[in-house]
């Protein structure tokens, strides 16, 4: 099997990538800013930063702060609202050399279904994700992806307006993640990904102040790898469709990990940052540990541990 | 001819304000050469990386991937450029700026470069002062081999809190420009902050600012107040360091081109826009930047 071309393509429901290597929302943009470094076509898919219905300037500065192998984040979903998007960012959609995959952030399940009505038929974008870590402001600011019947009305309105496969990001900061991920599933979600950033915070004690102006954050970066691989594995055993993992990953065994643990697709976000080429050596050390394993197809190292931690019995 | 930069939003040829074209900024590797101690806990640092020493202007900065497991890079001003080595003047503050200052010579690291705008001349036959509060002379040597170079009048204002704080002289010395030093106890030079010295100096053409955020806002309000064309290299904390998180804006003028661009959401009565410090910066003009209370 080592001398047959390995079979690196990933389905999220219709859409197809070209390996299981995607771009995090928030942390690329539409990939411009990395101008000649990168090659995009290199990316399995770019995740683009969320749009909303209106143009949303954003939180106050300070907005980020570095912490232990983490940075704190609270940007306030900066954007140019629909409208504008549609217009000057859209068309330029076309020229990007890999698939695109859109955020969409709403603040009621009628923007979450206006906005991604928007996005079904741009050219090169072949699916949509949801951010529904936003405050429902129907339901007293409660976040959607907090609980499984607002984030199964929010999926389901959505689907019904969409042909494009839909995917929620889903947050860490819930008790359990298995029904909400259930609930996803079974409002027709085509794949989940998770995690979103975990919320937290820094204090700056020469002014005893919160040291984002937002006063609390969004935690990403290696700091949070265990709890994304965690929030994964508890996944995989809740639902059969596609999972993406995301949640400080660095390098290509930080990705196999997430396969490992049950992902079909993996998120790079803020690693970008530090290593722009860091998808180029991830997608690498995937397909050789495919043929190592004498895997003719990426899918078959999705929950292997799984399987692993079955037959030895000891978990 | 259409050329791909860090210049965020727009994907046009690489023009900032200053209609300078900006040499794209590489992914390179950076060798310690060697380091210096200048001051209690300030440090300059050289490394040797030809693309940066070869196209970095005025202002523009790099992005450090330094050991340690930091998530994040750590952005510093290009301070001096020469040969093929560019040096860093910089204060140990935090793990990343001493991880910095404890690299021995020879070490290589990852370095992204050059990266942002830079500042512009004024026209030949104009005069110019450079006002640097603290470490914010890091921003003016590249500047003053280029004002020399241009022929233009330039007068060097260093603020600092006190006589041991002063840093840069002895590398901006070589420019021959006079240069005026203030410090804030009175153990050197004028008794005072930077901006009360500039009011008692004829005005020139052209004014140049770095420094902390008060000092930026003094600076911007007497020169507006005055007529006197301002650029200013502001500094903030950056996520990305490359204009993909958005983590660094600064508010500038509506309608400002350093701006998103956005419209107005309905209802929203604003004056100002967003700018993003890393790339859409760091150099602005006075008369763009919006001191918000």
């Amino acid at each position: 099997m080592s001398t047959t071309a390995l079979d690196t393509t990933v389905k999220l429901g219709s859409a197809v990538l070209k390996n299981p290597v995607i771009a995090a929302s928030g942390c690329y943009n539409r990939g411009e800013e990395f101008g000649e470094i990168i090659d995009l076509a290199t990316w399995g898919a770019i995740t683009l930063k969320s749009i909303t219905r209106h143009p949303r300037l954003g939180n106050d500065m300070p907005r980020v702060f570095p912490t232990p192998s983490g940075l704190l984040n609270a940007i306030g979903l900066q954007g140019p609202g629909i409208d504008f998007f549609l217009e000057h960012v859209a068309p330029e959609l076309a020229h990007v050399p890999t698939a695109v995959i859109a955020s969409v952030a709403g603040f009621s399940v009628a923007e979450f279904a206006d906005v991604a009505a928007a996005m079904d038929g741009i050219p090169n974008v072949v699916a949509i994700e949801l951010d529904v870590s936003c405050p429902n402001v129907d339901r007293e600011g409660q976040c959607f992806a907090a609980d499984p019947t607002s984030l199964a009305i929010v999926v389901d309105a959505v689907k019904s307006r969409v042909k494009l496969p839909v995917i929620p990001k889903l947050m860490p900061n819930v008790a359990d993640l298995r029904p909400i991920a259930r609930a996803a599933q079974d409002a027709g979600a085509d794949a989940v990904s998770l995690i979103n950033a975990v919320r937290g915070m820094a204090i700056d004690i020469e002014r005893a102040l919160p040291m984002l102006a937002n006063e609390s954050g969004g935690l990403t970066g290696p700091a949070i790898r265990p709890i994304a691989v965690h929030a994964v594995w508890e996944v995989a055993h809740a639902v059969t469709i596609p999972i993406i993992g995301i949640g400080g990953l660095e390098t290509g065994r930080d990705a196999l990990e997430f396969l490992f643990a049950g992902a079909s697709a993996v998120g790079i976000g803020t690693a970008n940052f530090r290593d722009p080429l860091v998808h180029v050596r991830v997608v690498e050390s995937i397909e050789a540990e495919m043929r190592r394993r004498h895997c003719g197809a990426v899918g078959e190292l999705t929950g292997l541990a799984h399987a692993h931690a079955k037959k030895d019995g000891s978990h | 001819m259409i050329v791909r930069t860090f210049e965020g939003a727009r994907l046009t040829d690489a023009k900032v304000g200053s209609g300078m074209p900006m040499k794209a900024p590489r992914l390179c590797t950076a060798t310690v050469v060697n380091r210096e101690f200048r001051a209690p806990g300030f440090w300059y640092v050289r490394l040797r990386c030809e693309h940066v020493a070869h196209n970095a202007g005025p202002a523009q900065y790099v992005a450090l991937d330094l050991p340690g497991g930091f998530a994040v890079r750590l952005p510093l001003g290009i301070y001096t450029a020469s040969d093929d080595a560019f040096g860093l003047l910089f204060q140990e503050w935090g793990e990343r700026t001493s991880c910095l200052a404890a690299l021995p010579e020879g070490e290589e690291i990852s370095c992204i470069g050059p990266l942002g705008n830079e500042f512009t001349l004024p026209k030949r036959g104009s005069k110019a002062t450079i006002v640097a509060g603290g470490l914010g002379v890091a921003a003016f040597w590249m500047l003053s081999r280029d004002l020399r170079a241009a022929g233009i009048d330039t007068t060097i204002v260093l603020g600092a809190r006190s006589k041991d704080h002063v840093v840069g002289r002895e590398e901006l010395a070589a420019f021959g420009f006079p240069i005026e030093v203030c410090t804030d106890d009175g153990s050197f030079g004028f008794h005072g902050n930077v901006v009360e010295r500039l009011r008692s100096l004829p005005p020139p053409g052209m004014l140049y600012g770095c420094g902390p955020r008060g000092m930026l806002r003094e600076l911007c309000a007497h020169a507006n107040t005055a007529s006197i064309r301002c650029q200013i290299s502001m500094e903030e904390t950056f996520g990305c360091s490359m204009g993909t998180c958005w983590g660094c804006v600064v508010p500038v003028r509506r309608g400002s081109t350093q701006g998103t661009g956005y419209p107005q959401a309905p209802g929203e009565q604003r004056n100002f826009d967003f700018a993003r410090v890393c790339a859409d910066g760091t150099v602005f003009s006075a008369a763009e930047v919006v001191w918000k209370a």
